[in-house]
């Protein structure tokens, strides 16, 4: 099979207004994925699946990643001039910038044809918050079907001509994304042995300590068997 | 006893509606002494594996029933007419045996003409 | 091996006479029971349950029907798929959110006398999967469990010896008096509110009046 590059070149000669780019995986995985930009996702997946050399026909995996608002900071050194005559110094100023953040939608595609694969393509979002549509790859492989509406559900990404999008794992009445980093479970403390994270967090905050047991924030004592009404 | 042979049958008959009345009386009884009913209407809901039942439950009756045990009915009435043919078939004249042949191919059309329009397959 | 239910009372329809007693009048060909003993009797060796398994604890469950295991021997290889011909449920596997108001459900439709049987930790307290989004801490929080059989997953000796405790459990009951068995007492509920599917949780995460966490201990 040819490699991500040769791919990526004619994927852009065959399709000269998309933007394809490589996506290294610094891991040791090294599972190199190529982001095709959403517009012209459907024609690039039609060509992957269809090519006689790649004929991608089988898409084995589809997955959400979350990409959170990321505080970057720059450190840049600067050689100011002493003005005492001295050698010039060296300051560091440091800069901060919000990257924004993204979701992500990553395909795995295998060739059952030519058994050859697997090739990662990703498309991204342009927020987290009101953009988050893609366009559905289901069209192209009937596989992505239910894996498109559970990461609809669990990341919230909306996919445009989905046959059927709606939740998967959850229920329809269910508003969160639970995937997402700033999920936030409901509070549903339970005594645990082994508290732990943010269980031990919440164990410390429900501690039959004075002020607690005094401002009275235990779960109301109730009979454990359900006795006769007098 | 031959005086009144249907006798038995008034005892059959006695007994069919005694055994399931005894049966409700012993359940009435013990609801009275020893288990309290407790109905509601969880409880008597329409079982749905688990889920709350949509919808109405009365569906369109599947005519093709109708046409089978139609069938049925035709082709068991020629085994019954079949059943003395055989018992008595040894002897009988031959004329018996031609009529009873015209009657058994007169059915054996009836079978091939329905098979043919494809009644006999379940849609 | 300590018996976490108790035993039934020495036969009290004759008076104070003692197991051995009854024992030696049986083997000179004489037997005595009681009504209840006999109902009891009846009840224990033919536990019907309902087919209801989850995740891999139903597997043990499917195992502990086979012929190695053998739960035909105890009159429950009768595994009914409708909750209104069977008397235990024998809650097998984790319980997600969304499947917690089906099993209440399932619950509320099985008659009186009916027994639960939590196996398994998942349906114990949420299990290895506690912190999960979907998952239901524990399917006690909304029907009244009798058995907890402990393991991730059982094995279907560990399922066996649960139904057994069941039965010295069943054994045990009263039909009349003050301690009757939940089953003959009108004012015990036999179904139970069924939650609902709210935005962020279960509506209400839990039946207050089945379950109540336990308390954590003061600290100094």
């Amino acid at each position: 099979m040819e490699t991500l590059e040769q791919i990526r070149d004619r994927l852009v000669a065959r399709f000269p207004s998309a933007q394809v780019t490589l996506v290294t995986n610094p891991g040791a995985a090294a599972e190199h994925s190529l982001l095709l930009d959403a517009t012209h996702a459907h024609d690039l997946a039609l060509f992957l699946r269809d090519d006689p050399a790649l004929r991608l026909d089988y898409c084995s995996n589809v997955t959400g990643v979350d990409w959170p608002d990321k505080e970057i900071t720059d450190v840049t050194k600067t050689t100011v001039p002493d003005p005492a005559g001295g050698p010039p110094k060296i300051v560091e100023s440091k800069t901060t910038r919000l990257q924004p953040g993204y979701l992500e939608a990553v395909y795995h595609l295998y060739s059952m044809a030519l058994k050859h694969g697997p090739v990662v393509i990703r498309m991204r979002t342009a927020n987290r918050s009101d953009a988050v549509a893609l366009p559905s790859l289901t069209p192209v492989w009937r596989a992505c079907d239910f894996q498109e509406r559970e990461v609809y559900d669990l990341y919230g990404i909306i996919f445009e001509r989905h046959p059927d999008l709606r939740r998967i794992l959850m229920w329809d009445e269910f508003k969160d994304h639970p995937m997402r980093k700033d999920y936030v479970e409901p509070d549903d403390y339970e005594w645990e042995p082994t508290a732990h994270g943010d269980v031990l967090e919440r164990a410390k905050a429900n501690a039959a300590t004075a002020e607690n047991l005094k401002g009275g924030n235990l779960q109301p004592e109730v009979p454990q068997t359900p006795e006769a009404k007098p | 006893m031959h005086d009144h042979p249907y006798a038995f049958l008034a005892l059959f008959l006695g007994v069919a509606i005694a055994f399931p009345l005894i049966m409700l009386g012993v359940a009435w009884l013990w609801v009275r002494f020893f288990q309290a009913a407790k109905p509601g209407v969880l409880k008597n809901a329409t079982y749905e594996c688990g889920l709350a039942s949509t919808g109405d439950s009365w569906i369109q009756f599947k005519a093709h029933y109708y046409l089978y045990a139609i069938l049925f009915l035709i082709f068991d009435v020629e085994v019954l007419f079949l059943l003395p043919f055989a018992v008595a078939f040894t002897s009988l004249s031959t004329g018996a045996l031609l009529a009873m042949l015209v009657f058994i191919l007169l059915l054996a059309e009836g079978l091939v003409w329905s098979w043919q329009r494809g009644y006999l397959a379940w849609k | 091996m300590s018996d976490a239910v108790k035993k039934p009372d020495p036969f009290p329809a004759a008076g104070n006479i003692s197991d051995a007693e009854r024992e030696d009048l049986r083997r000179n060909g004489i037997l005595m029971t009681s009504f209840e003993e006999l109902y009891n009797w009846g009840r224990t060796n033919s536990i019907w349950p309902l087919q209801f398994g989850l995740a891999c604890c139903a597997i043990e469950m499917i195992a502990a029907a086979t012929a190695r295991f053998d739960i035909a021997r105890f009159g429950a290889e009768i595994f009914r798929p409708s909750p209104r011909q069977a008397d235990l449920m024998i809650v097998s596997g984790t319980v997600t959110n969304k499947m917690a108001p089906q099993v209440v459900r399932l619950w509320n439709q099985m008659p009186e006398p009916k027994y639960c049987i939590a196996m398994g930790a998942c349906a114990i307290s949420g299990g290895p999967f506690k912190q999960g989004y979907n998952v239901l801490k524990g399917i006690d929080r909304f029907i009244p469990v009798d058995i907890y059989i402990p393991g991730c997953p059982p094995r279907p000796e560990a399922l066996l010896n649960g139904l057994i405790e069941l039965q010295k459990k069943m054994k045990g009951e009263k039909l009349t008096g003050p301690d009757a068995a939940r089953f003959t007492r009108a004012d015990m509920p036999s179904e139970f509110p069924i939650p609902a599917y709210g935005a962020h949780d279960l509506e209400p995460p839990k039946n207050d009046s089945v379950w109540t966490p336990p308390k954590p201990e003061a600290k100094a």
